[in-house]
């Protein structure tokens, strides 16, 4: 019953948005004289052989690890009430060199592999302790100079791929780096299908999944079982409360961009080192900004994150069966966007119901980000016409 | 239980003697949050053009009872009728429609605005579709003369003292065209001139027509000012009595059943050990002026230091300057012999400073956190909260439940979020885990704002043990008597300065006051 209390408001936004999601876009479908029906269950349709069925399992566990990271990456940083909007820049960066470097050295495949990590969670943290830095110093908010440094990245990464780190010949079709030798490759995972006594697949499914499984696990330890994952937390509840408690607001904002920087690092990884072994002009993009998404609908905890990069996957994944069978590929970006704005808008609903049925209002904190997880799903809003409850003491 | 002037828990229904209908009548009511009762069955009857006390122990559901007549929440039962018909609710708004209006505890300004800006903000006047602020500014002005509030509409909001800024509020109120006003708590935070000037305002409004209701926590003030009281006890009415024929002893016993506390201090413990020094302490605002200027203090072992002042002198500066959460801009800060002027605020927490801050929800408290979080906040580099690098929760949970019996904070749990506490079993969690940190030196900023005269004298008592076995005390209060009381050493602070240093032992409050305002020049040994 406890457990259910606790549970209830966490799951309610997620769902309802979900919901409001499927309707808002069917009733888009259905003005682009689409059957949403007949969407949804090309959706569904994982093929009809058992090993077709498995494949189209792979494709969506390989999309969602990094999209889980992605996540994870801009939860940590949301959590004490900043927004990275400069993971798609981190990883972006984080990739291209890592990929330079796993490609440049060669070493016993334990240590490559390990090598190709490090070199991507520093370059990606480093990215990201610029935004701090400038934040603590210099007061700019975060979210302006992450984009920013969006620019700067990507930037930075096409000139290091058509400059000093191409690796593919002159006049090829796709500009690449070199490819990373075979020690630094990581196998697929597939050697559990047999186990199962499952169809192994074509595809491999990403060895990244483990590394992202110990990542999620850590990190979900880090934010609420230590004392560092408490101050951060109490940050994003209450920075003034958490001052007066004697946490170091500004080394709190740098700890938190390299370790979300860190983690962001991660992203293109799964990619890079169980399939492509270079970095491609068409490398997948995006990740970045989809992971706020995630983020989003995962409400800041590492678990439901998990679960909203696997919707988020699932939807990508009919990218391709949506284009044979003949409907427009939008239909997709359609259901995606609509979740992130069903998110904001149910996280809203949420709140207010849950404030009903719990809080008179008593007490309730200034607007402003609601970061935190989702054990504190009660998030009362002020009483209209109130403008700021915190009483300005500096006065 | 009955005491005398008690005119009956349970009158008869319908309208008073005169044979007009109650202005506000609250039939019943009944308010229950997961695993509380909040209220039970109230019954409240309130005269048009009366001022009605409600008083009440801490949780006893005052705030809650006006939240309900203020539309922020629906009864589980009971009715409300106003002037005799029934309403309901959906939303403030519809009470503000019906003509109440609700100054809450906690201000709810916006500081970079004017007076005027946060007056209108929310029901702003229009002309054609546009804002029309000379409109605004005419209104304002006329209700300012009406009920003698003396606002200036174009002043910026962060300029206000407290006082100021609560006519502010109440203005905001009439503006609405509110025939009923609800203060919660609007004197804790004022010094007794402000609460004189505040009755007058409200003796204005009474003449004027206008109903108000107000809770206080202050027992003498209550029956100086009301013409009924309502007494709350643990959710639901003891009964209405007339101040007139109650003393203030009486009311105490049928709120709590204890008797009226006094802070009177025992024999002299101050020992010869220098715990806090600072020298010149200088902190300046963004504006350059100083908020702090050139304050020199010392608290010994076993001293209260009393800082008294009309809030906004640099009392809140001075406090951060001690505890590290603001630069000085001149001066040092010493424990002991050591100069620790560039220490930060967790290095100080960690050798042995406590800290009551004076806005609970600002500094004290994570509201959307449990109380255990509340518990260790301040506390998480330490045992019971810390274990290594980890957060023991076991045992954080286990010491909360250990200070809420402890310190009679009454909530559900250690899982309660701290959102769901009144406001004066919030400030009873804050003191126990300060004082079960066992410090040093506590600076304690209003340590008895909101809480009832059961918990104050409980308050009071813990501040005197700890003071006799040798803990330096640094307390800011507004509560004249609180200070008198308690300090071995009162400083008088204005506009920045420590501008005399009174005996407590021989000065009454009406001098203190005056001293405050800056009325009785530098007397006294500086
Ligand atoms: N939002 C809420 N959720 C759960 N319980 C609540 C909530 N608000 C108040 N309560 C509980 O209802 C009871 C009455 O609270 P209320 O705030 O009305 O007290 P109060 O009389 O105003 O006390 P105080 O003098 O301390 O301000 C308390 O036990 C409190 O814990
Ligand atoms: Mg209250």
């Amino acid at each position: 019953m406890n457990a259910l209390r606790r549970l209830g408001p966490a799951l309610l936004a997620p769902v309802l948005a979900v919901v409001v999601a499927l309707v808002i876009s069917s009733a888009v479908m259905a003005a682009l004289a689409v059957n949403p029906f007949d969407v949804f269950s090309v959706m569904l349709n994982f093929g009809d052989s058992p090993s077709q069925q498995v494949t189209a399992m792979v494709v969506i566990v390989n999309r969602a690890i990094p999209l889980f990271l992605a996540g994870l990456a801009v939860a940590i940083a949301f959590r004490m009430g900043l927004f990275n909007i400069g993971v798609e820049g981190q990883y972006r960066l984080a990739t291209i060199v890592a990929a330079a470097v796993g490609a440049a050295v060669s070493l016993p495949a334990p240590l490559h592999i390990g090598l190709i990590i490090v070199v991507a969670m520093v370059v990606a943290a480093f990215w990201a302790g610029i935004v701090a830095v400038l934040k603590v110093t210099r007061g700019v908010s975060e979210v302006i100079s992450s984009i920013m440094l969006n620019f700067i990245a990507l930037g930075t990464a096409s000139y290091l791929l058509t400059g000093p780190f191409r690796g593919s010949p002159e006049g090829a079709s796709i500009i690449a780096t070199a490819d990373i030798p075979p020690s630094g490759q990581m196998p697929g995972l597939n050697g559990i299908f047999d186990v199962f006594g499952l169809a192994n697949p074509p595809r491999q499914l990403y060895g990244f999944l483990l590394v992202a499984a110990v990542v999620g696990i850590l990190i979900a330890v880090l934010l609420n079982r230590t004392r560092f994952g408490f101050d951060l937390k109490a940050s994003g509840m209450s920075p003034s409360a958490a001052s007066a408690s004697g946490v170091n607001a500004r080394s709190m904002v740098i700890k938190t961009m390299l370790l979300s920087g860190a983690v962001a690092g991660l992203i293109g990884l799964p990619d890079l080192l169980g399939n492509t072994h270079s970095y491609t002009t068409d490398f997948t993009a995006g990740l970045g900004f989809l992971g706020i998404a995630v983020a989003l609908l995962g409400r800041n905890k590492p678990l439901g994150i998990a679960l909203a990069a696997l919707l988020f996957a699932f939807l990508d994944r009919s990218l391709v069966p949506l284009q044979i069978a003949d409907y427009p590929s939008s239909v997709v970006t359609i259901v995606q966007g609509t979740i992130v704005l069903a998110v904001v808008v149910a996280n809203e609903i949420a709140r207010r119901v849950a404030r009903r049925s719990a809080a008179g209002g008593s007490a309730a904190p200034a607007g402003g980000p609601t970061a935190g997880d989702g054990s504190t799903g009660v998030v009362p809003t002020p009483p209209p016409g109130s403008t700021d409850q915190r009483q300005g003491a500096q006065a | 239980m009955a005491a005398p002037g008690v005119t009956g828990g349970s009158p008869g229904a319908g309208a008073p003697a005169q044979g007009a209908p109650y202005a506000v009548e609250l039939r019943g009511i009944t308010k229950r949050f997961p695993g509380v009762v909040a209220n039970r069955n109230i019954e409240l009857r309130v005269r048009r053009g009366e001022v009605h006390a409600i008083v009440g122990e801490n949780g006893a559901g005052k705030s809650t009872l006006m939240k309900t007549l203020y539309g922020m929440h629906r009864p589980d039962e009971g009715t409300i009728l106003l002037d005799g018909r029934e309403v309901t609710f959906r939303s403030p708004a519809d009470a503000i429609d019906a003509g109440i209006g609700m100054v809450h505890q906690h201000f709810m300004l916006a500081d970079n605005f004017t007076v005027l800006e946060n007056i209108v903000l929310g029901s702003e006047p229009t002309r054609g579709g546009r804002l029309d602020l000379a409109e605004g500014r005419r209104r304002i002005r006329e209700i300012s003369e009406r009920y003698a509030l003396d606002l200036d509409p174009d002043e910026l909001v962060e300029h206000l003292g407290v006082g100021d800024r609560q006519r502010v509020e109440i203005a905001k109120v009439l503006y609405r065209g509110a025939t009923t006003l609800i203060l919660d708590e609007p004197t804790a935070v004022l010094v007794p001139q402000e609460v004189d000037e505040l009755f007058g305002n409200l003796a204005e409004l009474k003449r004027e027509g206008l109903t108000v209701i107000f809770i206080s926590h202050k027992l003498d003030e209550v029956r100086k000012v009301a013409d009924s009281i309502t007494v709350i006890r643990r959710g639901t009415t003891v009964g209405e009595v007339d101040p007139k024929t109650t003393t203030a002893r009486q009311l105490a016993e049928m709120m709590v059943g204890s008797e009226l506390p006094s802070p009177e201090t025992r024999t002299s413990t101050v020992r010869d050990t220098v715990v806090l020094e600072l020298r010149g302490v200088t902190v300046s605002t963004p504006g350059g002026r100083p908020a702090v200027d050139h304050v020199d203090l010392t608290v010994r072992e076993g001293e209260v230091v009393g800082i008294a002042g009309v809030e906004g002198n640099g009392q809140a500066e001075l406090v951060d300057a001690v505890m590290g959460l603001r630069p000085l801009a001149a001066g040092s800060v010493l424990v002991g012999d050591q100069d620790i002027t560039a220490w930060s605020t967790r290095a100080r927490r960690e050798a042995g400073f406590g800290f009551i801050p004076e806005d609970r929800h600002r500094q004290g408290m994570l509201l959307e956190g449990t109380l255990w979080e509340n518990r260790i906040l301040g506390h998480q580099t330490r045992p019971p909260a810390a274990k290594g690098w980890f957060i023991d929760r076991t045992a954080a949970r286990a010491d909360t439940e250990r200070i809420m019996k402890d310190y009679d904070v009454r909530a559900p749990g250690p899982d309660t979020l701290a959102l769901a506490l009144s406001g004066g079993n919030q400030q009873k969690l804050i003191v126990g885990r300060e004082m079960e940190s066992k410090p040093r030196l506590l600076v304690a900023a209003h340590p008895t704002r909101g809480v009832d005269v059961g918990a104050q004298a409980a308050i009071w008592e813990l501040l005197k043990d700890a003071r006799a076995e040798g803990m330096a005390i640094l307390l800011i209060s507004a509560d004249l008597d609180e200070l008198i009381g308690l300090s071995d050493t009162l400083h008088v602070m204005l506009r920045g300065r420590l501008v005399g240093t009174l005996d407590p032992a021989s000065c009454t409050p009406e001098q203190l006051g005056g001293h405050m305002t800056g009325a009785h020049g530098t007397a006294g040994a500086a």
